[in-house]
Formats: structure tokens, sequence, C-alpha cells
């Protein structure tokens, strides 16, 4: 059953880090046992035997006979067919055939658009990378990645709908061109809350226009930091000059930005950016966080207070009242012994470097957290042009709540409503606000979106909206740089229109709407906008907009630098403050999170973002409710949460253990529900473990549950079935109901009960689990008694786990020939290092490294990797090249809080071992090692016999079970039906693919390639340099000899996409052979460096530099800081 | 011992060879028509739309390679020529061939049939979707066109000159000095290597194959014979 197993050494006698992947393992279950013996989960190969029993191994084989016969005998198209070649009539001006175009462009954002470099291959847009030149440059996180997929969504609307019935343009524009004419009607706007200079240009018209308009944004999840400091201003964190940060619950490195990021990983590396420099502990900053439930910047913090929300408040409070700033009475103090014992360093660490530290309270924290926290940053005068934090007064001012636009309808003050917003109120808004009812109200109300979601169903009007890549628009990044937006392609389906498309038909006499492409060649109305926006910030004339096109940004152009004043004695922000009070014993406070898949639900149709594992609980597909394993042990639930209950159905009868191995994981892997009661109203939903989560407190993550059909495996459906499409639908459990206007984020008083259903989960936290000693390696810049000072324990990173004693390596491979037969030019055997231009190496730095996952999407966007669908996932047989390992690390003697382990993420892809174990076991020689040091991996001649996969001590290698790029696997049993199935080819989700990378088919290997197209890429066009030189020199070119110069890319020129997405540079790539000019060559001799197993002789390109972790020797937590090595034995 | 064996079966045995033997021939023969690689077909010679003559345009009016296929020396991919490149010229000459009435479709809007839909070529030579090549990287390097292309310049109908199997490519690959040429002779279709090398005694070459063996030293040419050379 299992394979040869590695004996790997035990852990080190006086070890104290107790590290783990799952409950499961910490608790040493069986699953986990189960999980490290084998490359695939068990029954990973086998077939299903529920519903799919008709469909076995031998039927299958049938089938595929008889397929055979008929293609051999019946079927001319097996001929060769005549294809075509079929060029442009008029070739545009810099489309090149088989080449890249890249242009910048923007992805707005609440938070701040995101500046974006965009990929086209003959005008289809492929693939998105951060624009570097921006100044708010920061990566890219992983649903920028993933937006590009959103333009090819089969689920995308593309019909214009009128009451739910599909209606023509032509309707469309009379409808508008009535409701344009009506120049007195009491129109509503409701936009997103991205701040766009053409936008409020346009709002000035439509208030000339129809004088009694209103105007309205709304975004469920933008949270109280839009209003908190006055209207339109947003506030900008600069990290290069922080050196202190307090985060109240602010996850500025994942899902709630506050301003460019790369600065912050910047000060995380010893060694400074590009490690130029020698480490010194005093260039890194020092991040305290106080959260609820661990966030990916949770990971990165230093000292990291778990606390309920109701604590985070007063917490502030506290805080502020310690720094002697006076505060209205009222606000209860901290009488939390350990609270204060963690707050007093701090603050005197805070005051210590005054003017450069920097307060952050999360968006979605309460309007007290946010005045505390501008509050506290004015004292110590972070705040101002060069300190950490300023704030800034953009345009988007005078912009109504929901509320607001709830009441003005029950005033009859609004009739008539336009809904813009990339949010889906009807589906969102607050339970008891009434948004439906209100809109059920109107006469007419247009909403425009990419999906026909539930606002799309009850508005009069639905409009296709046309994706970002498809618009003409204008926004300001997190900084406030005015941003462009460009087109780069025209809309998918002829039906789509942009936001300013339909705004300026409302503002013509007959409601056209204007998206160009055309017949008579007229730009879109939206181009006009925005280049007359621009025409009046940044200057008229071609010149200015050409270099705005081609840059993607006006340099210079971030709104004027405001001081808002501090306001924190409205009696509401006391109410907020001492909601405390209102948490009765024996009661949890809910959590109502951001998810890292669906953001606030806007992406449940993405199946990237919904099979990319949640960087904290490693669940796909799905969302759960979260508990602390203490307060579940508290519930009585904790037995239950942690042990997988499988459980099959043979001839109808239920058993449990039934055939399945003694992991119980796989497609059977099931978690208990649980009822969750508050605010008067109850949602029934799984519940997971979470380690380091606050006790009494339940975080469930909002967005899913937006539709259901026959199939659910609840029986929901169905139920707002056309909501969603093939992606979102019978997708986890809808917890916004449970919201209310005064618990929009947290909420008091919640009851959880356990209910006798399980529902199926898949989790990834155990697949592909490695074990060895010391793979993520931690040091602490504190000296400790043991481990000594930052430089010893920086001496002894490589030598950590076995390392120390691990004999040297035996090299498998042998020199090519000898000294008598096939020499070398030294007359020697020749060596290893067959290419001597290029060798490729990475480096991956973990104290870098939060987690985030958008490498992992990056990469899947890159090299064409197929979504498998939930049930493949819960078999373990994901296709991500990039795993992101998470591990817990907890301290055996930590006596400040030992329920807070320390969170360590790894990223681990193939790290293309020199002497590679997959290589000698391939029976075809399809993976095998080229020149320039990668381990290739050659499609065509796989055959399938998962061997290298089953000797990859990384387990890196992924196997194409069934042909998930050919046939949807998200249709019921169509990878099953195998030839008879449903193919997805010619649907428009093939035309993101990179035509450079082989679209892979069922029964291959696949892993990372480091980006080899990229690589052939760079190498290819560097040759031609050599032709422009012989042409140049006007000689004969055989006179003209070429150098390594020539040949060789220029240093740190090529970048792999997972590279160039991560926003904390935490991946290096490069030329080895550039030595330390490259980032590269400097990241490989830092003492941080180590291999991943070094022990066990692979030699891999890939390796990781050690997380460092920066605590304050005054904290209570210091000594169990930086100690989270961890072994998996 | 009564006959166990009626007298009709006495020609059996052969009737059974013939019947194995001619399905033999046709399994062999549907095997080689239908599951043989296609890329191999040397002499695919398929009618075009418009019967183009590369012999009238090359040969006889001395037109580069480039001036219809632009982008062999930038880009992966040789293109086929735009509609407007041939408009070019063929609204000045030859306007009333009957040949050229595609073209006119796809350009002329004055010609009766005319619907701006672009000419369908059909593809002559196509490597599988699983083979990675790229013109610009061997055109740069003193790979000619005429080497894997054949004398495209004696073509009336483009026909596939060269087998474009792997063994083949790694015939080059592994000695590329029999097929290198000085960067300037790459699209010369009348290169001969002795006339090449008596115009430019200073080489210090006497023969064709020193002549490689020098270019792949200058040229620092080193080609790859890894999977993924070829294979991503």
């Amino acid at each position: 059953m299992s394979k040869r197993i590695w004996q790997h050494p035990e852990v080190p006698a006086g070890e104290t880090t107790v590290a783990w992947r799952s409950a499961g393992q910490l608790e040493d279950s069986a699953a986990f046992r189960g999980w490290l013996e084998r490359e695939f989960p068990q029954a990973a190969a086998a077939m299903d035997d529920d519903g799919d029993a008709e469909q076995s191994r031998r039927s299958f084989l049938k089938l595929m006979g008889a397929s055979t016969a008929l293609a051999g005998f019946g079927m001319a198209a097996c001929r060769r067919p005549e294809t075509y070649i079929v060029p442009h009539t008029k070739a545009p001006e810099w489309v090149i055939p088989g080449k890249a175009t890249y242009y910048a462009s923007a992805m707005p954002r609440a938070a701040g658009a995101t500046p974006l470099v965009v990929t086209t291959f003959e005008g289809r847009p492929t693939k998105l990378g951060p624009n570097t030149l921006h100044p708010a440059a920061a990566g890219t996180d992983a649903f920028a990645q993933a937006s590009v997929l959103d333009l090819y969504s089969p689920s995308r609307s593309r019909r214009v709908m009128k009451s739910g019935k599909p209606a023509s343009r032509a309707d469309l524009e009379a409808a508008l061109a009535a409701m344009a004419a009506d120049r007195s009607a009491k129109t509503g706007f409701l936009f997103g809350c991205d701040v766009s200079p053409t936008r409020m240009r346009l709002i000035a018209s439509l208030k000339e226009w129809f004088p009694s308009a209103r105007f309205y944004q709304y975004e469920p999840l933008a949270g109280e930091s839009l209003r908190a400091h006055g209207d339109g201003v947003r506030a900008v964190a600069d990290f290069t000059k922080a050196d202190r940060i307090l985060s109240l619950d602010c996850d500025f490195a994942g899902v709630d930005p506050q301003g460019a990021v790369t600065p912050f990983f910047d000060r995380r590396k010893p060694e400074g950016k590009g490690y130029a420099a020698g480490p010194d502990a005093a260039s890194m900053n020092r991040l305290y966080m106080a959260e609820s439930a661990y966030s990916v910047t949770g990971g990165m913090a230093d000292h990291r207070l778990r606390v309920t929300p109701s604590q985070l408040v007063l917490l502030a409070g506290q805080v502020a009242r310690e720094l002697g700033i006076p505060l209205a009475k009222g606000i209860d103090e901290v009488a939390n012994p350990t609270l204060l014992e963690w707050i007093g360093p701090m603050i005197k660490d805070l005051k210590a470097h005054a003017g450069k530290s920097l307060v952050l309270a999360g968006s979605r924290q309460p309007a007290a957290v946010h005045h505390f926290a501008l509050a506290i940053n004015k004292a110590l005068g972070n705040v101002g042009v060069g300190k950490p934090l300023h704030y800034r007064q953009t345009e988007a001012t005078g912009l109504a709540s929901l509320q607001d636009l709830v009441n003005d309808i029950g005033t009859s003050a609004v009739t008539s409503l336009v809904m813009l917003t990339p949010a889906n109120p009807v589906y969102d808004a607050p339970a008891d606000l009434g948004f439906a009812e209100a809109l059920s109200k109107l006469a007419t109300s247009i909403h425009l979106g990419t999906r026909t979601d539930a606002t799309a169903h009850a508005a009069t009007w639905h409009v296709p909206a046309a994706h970002f890549l498809e618009s003409w628009s204008d926004a300001r990044a997190a900084d406030g740089t005015l941003t462009v937006v460009q087109p780069m392609i025209l809309p998918l389906y002829p039906d789509c229109v942009s936001e300013f498309e339909l705004l300026l038909a409302l503002l013509s006499d007959d409601g056209k709407l204007v998206i160009g492409g055309g017949k008579d060649n007229a730009p879109s109305s939206a181009y006009t906008a925005v280049r007359d926006t621009f025409a009046t910030l940044g200057g008229a004339g071609d010149a200015p907009w050409k270099q705005f096109l081609r840059d993607g940004f006006l340099a210079d152009s971030a709104p004027t630098v405001i001081d808002p004043a501090v306001a924190f004695t409205a009696e509401a922000d006391i109410a907020e403050a001492n909601i405390a009070a209102g948490t009765a014993a024996g009661t949890l406070q809910v959590v109502f999170a951001t998810d890292a898949s669906v953001f606030d639900g806007r992406w449940i149709d993405n199946a990237w973002l919904q099979e990319t594992p949640d960087p904290i609980s490693k669940l796909t597909w799905d969302n759960a409710a979260l508990i602390a394993p203490k307060t579940a042990k508290e519930l009585g639930i904790y037995d239950q949460l942690i042990e997988p209950e499988p459980v099959s159905k043979v001839l109808g009868v239920e058993s449990k253990y039934a055939d399945v191995g003694p992991d119980g994981e796989g497609l059977r892997r099931t978690q208990p529900m649980i009822d969750v009661t508050v605010n008067g109203r109850t949602l029934r939903l799984p519940a997971l473990v979470s380690f380091g989560q606050a006790e009494n407190t339940i975080i469930i993550p909002l967005g899913y549950g937006q539709g259901f059909d026959q199939d659910d495996e609840l029986g929901r459906g169905p139920d707002h079935e056309a909501h969603v499409g093939l992606v979102g639908v019978n997708r986890g459990f809808d917890a916004y109901p449970l919201r209310t206007v005064d618990s929009l984020y947290f909420a008091g008083g919640a009851k959880v009960a356990l209910v006798g259903a399980r529902y199926p989960v898949a989790l990834t936290q155990e697949h592909h689990a490695m074990y060895g000693r010391a793979l993520a390696r931690e040091v602490s810049t504190l000296a400790d008694d043991q481990k000594g000072t930052f430089a010893a324990q920086l001496a002894k990173v490589k030598k950590q786990g076995n390392d120390s004693h691990a004999p040297p390596n035996l090299y498998l491979y042998k020199p090519q020939g000898s000294a008598t037969w096939n020499p070398g030019p030294d007359g020697k055997a020749q060596g290893f290092l067959t290419d001597e231009l290029h060798q490729w190496g990475m480096s991956i730095d973990l104290s870098a490294c939060m987690g985030c996952t958008a490498c992992s999407v990056a990469c899947q966007a890159e090299n064409n990797i197929p979504v498998v669908g939930k049930r493949e996932v819960a078999r373990g047989r994901e296709m991500h090249w990039i795993r992101m390992d998470r591990y817990y690390a907890a301290q055996k003697d930590n006596t400040f809080d030992a329920d807070n382990p320390a969170f360590v993420p790894q990223p681990v892809a193939c790290v293309h071992c020199e002497s590679a174990p997959c290589e000698t076991v391939c029976p075809v020689n399809a993976t095998v090692h080229t020149e320039d040091g990668l381990n290739a991996m050659a499609y065509n001649r796989c055959i399938g016999t998962r061997y290298c996969a089953n000797n990859c001590p990384y387990k890196a290698r992924r196997f194409n079970f069934f042909d998930y790029n050919k046939r949807n696997p998200l249709i019921r049993h169509n990878l099953e039906r195998g030839p008879l199935g449903v193919t997805s080819v010619g649907e428009p989700q093939h035309l993101q693919r990179n035509p450079n990378v082989t679209v892979r088919m069922r029964g291959v290997m696949e892993k990372c390639t480091y980006c080899v197209q990229r690589l052939k890429d760079a190498v290819i066009r560097q040759k031609r340099g050599q032709k422009q030189e012989a042409l140049a020199a006007g000689r004969p070119s055989p006179e003209l000899a070429v150098t390594t110069a020539t040949l060789r890319i220029p240093v740190d020129s090529v970048k792999t996409a997972c590279q160039e997405a991560c926003p904390a540079d935490a991946i290096t790539f490069g030329n080895l052979l550039d030595g330390d000019q490259s980032a590269l060559g400097r990241s490989k001799h830092i003492e941080r460096n180590y291999d991943l197993l070094h022990y066990i002789g692979t030699r891999p390109r890939t390796s990781y530099l050690a997380r460092v972790k920066n605590p304050n020797p005054a904290m209570p937590d210091a000594r169990f800081v930086g100690k989270s090595t961890i072994h998996m034995v | 011992m009564p006959n166990l064996f009626p007298r009709w079966t006495n020609l059996l045995p052969l009737k059974i060879a013939v019947c194995v033997g001619a399905t033999a021939a046709g399994i062999a023969l549907a095997f080689s028509y239908y599951a043989t690689p296609k890329a191999l077909t040397v002499g695919y010679q398929p009618s075009q739309p418009i019967p183009f003559s590369h012999k009238i345009h090359v040969d006889q009016l001395g037109l580069d390679c480039r001036y219809c296929h632009s982008f062999v020396e930038v880009s992966g991919h040789s293109n086929v020529p735009t509609g407007n490149t041939c408009w070019n010229c063929h609204q000045h000459v030859q306007r009333d061939s009957p040949k050229l009435a595609p073209l006119h479709r796809s350009m002329d809007p004055a010609f009766p049939g005319y619907d701006g839909r672009p000419i369908e070529w059909v593809r002559i030579h196509k490597s599988p979707d699983y083979v990675y090549f790229n013109h610009a990287a061997h055109v740069n390097r003193g790979v000619s066109c005429q080497t894997c292309h054949g004398d495209v310049n004696r073509m009336e109908v483009v026909w596939q000159d060269q087998p474009h199997s792997m063994a083949w490519c790694l015939d080059c690959h592994r000695a590329p000095e029999k097929f290198l040429r000085p960067l300037e002779e790459v699209y010369n279709f009348g290169y001969d290597p002795l006339q090449y090398l008596s115009e430019n005694p200073q080489l210090g070459v006497k023969t064709p194959e020193e002549l490689g063996l020098k270019l792949k030293e200058q040229f620092d040419v080193k080609p790859k014979e890894s999977c993924a050379t070829c294979h991503h």
C-alpha cells in the first residue's frame, strides 16, 4: 500500500518547538500518518464508487476500445485536416503574430487601483503583472491575478435582461432615452467605492442634467475607513518610514491594503532589498498585531495578541489613554492582566520610535478604533508628508451611503435607480436594512454587472458590464496617483457596456450606447470622457496623453495632503467602544470576515480563486466557521471537529469507515455542522478548528451560498440557481443574513450548537504533506541562552535540523566522458555545467513570505494549469504547481500564551534538484535535466507511471488523473464519462491560455518549470543582438565573434510568474552565473540561505532563506518568538 | 473412416490465409494512412485560394523573404502577409487578373463581391502543439529559410520540402556546422559557399566544411538537445 519510507531522523533532543499542519496531526491522528506516507491520497487513483459505479475502469476501457475502433474505421477526420492561416486584412499597429504585447492598465478597487501590465497575445489579454514603474506598485494579489479569468468566464453575463427576461440592446437604449428625457427624474446612482476622477466629473454633469438626482456609494466590506476621517479622505501608509507598526486587526498585507506593501517586506529582510548589505537587525521593522484570528499579516507579526473584537476597541482606547490622549468618559479600561502586560512594553517601543512608527486600524473596525488610531498616530508625530502616514483628500466626496439610499427610496426622494457598484446589494446588504424591498418599490432600476446575480434579477433592467480589461476608465491608486484603465480588447459580447458608457448614454438625448469598434470608427464615449478628464489633470494634447497610456499613470498627480482632525467624542463611538459590555457570559462574538477566495462574494464564479486554498484554513470551494480549539473544547465539540468521519454508502446502507483507508481522508472527509445563532437568525454551516484564534470568537467568512441546484450536497437547491454559474453553484454558506446595520462586521451574543449533520469539505492542509527535519527555519534577532546572538543564530541556519552532521553529498551523475574518451576542452572529463551562459536558480525568502497564495494563482494563469473541482481536490488531485504549506508551531514552554502558535507559511514547488530523484526512476526519460539546470518535463513522452511523483521528496509533482483541460470537471460526473463527457474545447476560457505553454492532457505528469517559456523567450531575444552587431559592423559576419556578454541575458532581466506577482518580493530568480551582480547570486551567499532537505543530497536549485523575527526584548512573549523551525517527522 | 470434413473445407485454409492476409494488409494500410504523423509528409502541396507563385515573386522579381514574412526575425512565428501587404502592389499591378479575385474580395471596396474577410491560406508546415519552434532563434543565428523550406524560390505552388520530424531537427542540432551560413546569406536562395569564400579570402577558410566550423565557433552556436528546448 504505502511506498518505501525514508526514515527521517528524529526530532533533536531538547527541541522546544512543536509544529503541525492540521489538528489531526497535532493530535497524531491516523489520518495524518496516512497522508505522510503517500504522494497522493488514498484512493486518489481509484474510481469513485457512489454514483459512478456504472463507469468503472473496466467499462471505461470497453468504451475506449469501442470508440477507438469507430474512430479508426469510420471517421476520416483522423486524416490530417486542412487547416488555415488567416492573416489580418489590415495589419493592426504593434501586433506581431507570436509575440506578446504589453499594455499598462489598472484594476479599480476600493482600496486603491492595482497598477498592472497586461500581457496580450494577438489581442487576447492572458496574464496580468504589476506595473513596476508605478509609484504605488506592490506586486499583485490573488484577486488581481485571477481577474483575467473573469473576462473569459463562461457564466459571465452576456445579454441585456428586462425583469429577468432577455431583451435587446435597442430596448435598453429606448429606456435610457426615456430616462434621459425626463430631466426632473428623481434618479439615484449607486457607485462602487473606488475613486475615479472621470466618474466624479460625470456626476457633476449628471447633477446638471438631472437636478434632483442623488449619488451613493456602496461596497459591503469597504468599512469605516472610507469616511472615518472625513468625506473622501483616504489614508496612505508609507512602510519605508515605519520602524514600528501596531496593527489593530488590520490585514494590510492581505485583504485590507493601506498603501503599497512591498516596502514593509523589504524591511523584513535583515540584508535589505535585493540582499545588498550585510545582515543588520536594526534595519528591520517590528510588527505588533492584535487580531481575533490569524490573517496573513498576523503571521508576519513579531508580537501577536489574540483579542476578541470587543477587547480590541478597549485595547485601542487603552493605548490612547497611556499616551496621555484625553478620552471621552465611558470607555472602559483594559482590566485583563495579559493584555496590560503586552500593551506596556509595546507602547514604550512606539514612543521610542515616535515619528517613525505607525498604528493602523482595520478598515472594518468601528469608527471609534479609527479615531483612536488617528489620535495615537498624531500623538506620536507619525502623520504628515514624509512621515509613515498621511491623508489625502480625494475627489470622491458627496456620496451618500446605502442606508441613505434606502431612506430616500422610503421618502420617494429617489424613484429610479442606476446601480453601478461591483457589489451585489440585494444579496450582501445588511439583513435588516430592507434593500430588496426598497428596490422592488422602484419603477425603474438598472443594474450594471458582470454576473447575473441576485441584484441583476431583482432590478428591472440588467445590463451586462464590460470587464475592466474591456473598458476605458481612470482610477486613483492606493497613494492617490492617477492611473489609467485602458481596454485590451473590445467587449467579448456585443451587449456589454462599461459604467461610463452607460452614464454617458443617460447624458445624451437619444440614449445611444457608444462602445467603440463600430463601422463608423467612432471611439467609445468613455474614451472621450477619460481623455477629457485627463486634459484637465495632466495637460491637453497628444504627448502627455500618450505618456499616460504608455506609463499607465500620471506622475505626481496624487491629490492634496490634508491633516484630518481627531474626533472621538461622539456618543456613537462610546456606544461602539463598549460593545464588550453587551457580551453575555456563555455567548460568542462573531466576526464576519472578508474571504480570501471570494472577497465579499463578487468572485464566487472565479474557479481559480475558489480552488486556491484559503491561506489560513486551507479550505477550498467552501467557507466554514472557525473556532479556537479551547472554545471548541468548552463547547464540547472539539473531538468531533478534528476527527474526520468517513462514511460510505454500500447498497444504500451508510457505514462508517467502509472501504476507505485508515486515513479517512479524501472524498469522504466531512466536518460536523453547527448552528450559529446571532441577531435572532441562525446559520447552519460546517466548523473547523482554527489555531491562534481568540477564545470565544467565531469567524464566518462572507460571500458564499449565492445559489444552489439539484445536485447540492445538502439538498438546498434548486434555489437561486440562475444567480451563479457552474463554479459558484452550491458553494458554501451565506452569512450575510446574520448581519444587521448595527453589527456589520462583528456581532456579540452568538450561540453555537452542534447538529447531527456533516458536510464534505475539500481541505488541502494535509495534502502533499512533506516530512523531514528543519523544513522551514526561523531565527530571532534576540540573543538567547541556548541559541546565542543573532549573528550566531544566522551562522547556524545552514546547520539546523541534522544538516550539521549530514555526510557530504554523493553526486548521482557521473561527469560525461573521461580523460581518454570524449574529454572536455581541458582534457579531463566534462563537468556538469554544460551551459556556460545560463544556470537558473531561485531563492524564496521565508522572512518575506506571508503565504497569501498570489504566486499560486499567477502560476495557474501563466502555465495553463487547470482547475479540478471540489471532489477532485478532496481526493488530493489539485494541480497547483506551487503548494503553499502552512505550519503552526508552538513553544512547549510558552508561559505567556500557549494557544498562540506561530504561523509559518512555506511555498513549495519543484526545487529543480541537480540530483533529481524523479529523473532516475522515469522509465521513458520523460523527465530529464537540461543544460541550464532545469528539471524538464517532456509531456509528450510521459506515459503516466507516476514513479517520479512517488520518488519526489518534496511532493512537487502533479498528475492529470483526467483530462481536466478538455473536459470541464465542474459538470457532475463529466470526468468519469471519458469520451462521452462534455468537452469544453472552444469555450471562452480557452482564450486565456498562454500560447507558449503546452496544454496537458490526461495521464501526464506536470510540475513547476521555472516558467521555461519565459526563459527561452529571454534567451532567444538576447540572441538577436548578435545579428544587430554584425549588421552594424558592416563586415562579413564570420569575422565577428560573439561574447558571453552578447549572448547572456542582462542581470535580473527575466522574472518568473510567481516572482513577478509576489507583493513581498519573497521570490528571487536569476542566472547563477551572474554571481553577486544579481539579487539571486547575493541571496545564495547569505547565511540565511539553506536547501530544503539538504541532507538527502538532492542539490536543489531553489533554496530557502530562513525567517527572521525581530522581537522586542521587553515583551512578555519575546523569548518564544523566532524559534519556529519546523520538523515534520 | 467417414469423411470428417466435407469437401468444401479443402480450400478453407487457403481462404483463411487470404482473409488474414487481406486483413493484415488493410490494418497496415489503415495504420500508415491514419496514424503516422503528417508532420513528416514531404511533398504535401495543397492548392491555395490564390495561386501565389513564389517563383515569380522571389526568383523573377527578387523580393526578399522579409518583405512579406516581415516578422520572421523578431517573432517565433513567421507571419503570413496580411492582405494590405499584397494590396500595396496589387492595387496597381495585375489589377484585372481573375486569380486575384480573393484578394479584391477582402481588400477592394469597389470590387463587386467585396466582403472584407481575410484570405484563408492553407497551412502546409505544422508542428504539433507540444513543440515550440522559434523562427527568430534560427534565422538570426545563421540558419537559412532554404535549409528547412527548400528552394521556395523555384516553387510555383509551395510544398513541404523536408520532413519536420524530431530526428530531422536533431540532425542539425547535433551538427549545426553542416547547415550554418554567414548571417548576410540567410535569405539568399542562390547562396554558394564556395563563391562566398572566394569573395571573402580574408576569412582564411578554404572549404565549406571549414566555414561551417568557423561560423559555429565565431557565433558560439551550441544548439541544445535537451527536451525543454522545444517541449514546454
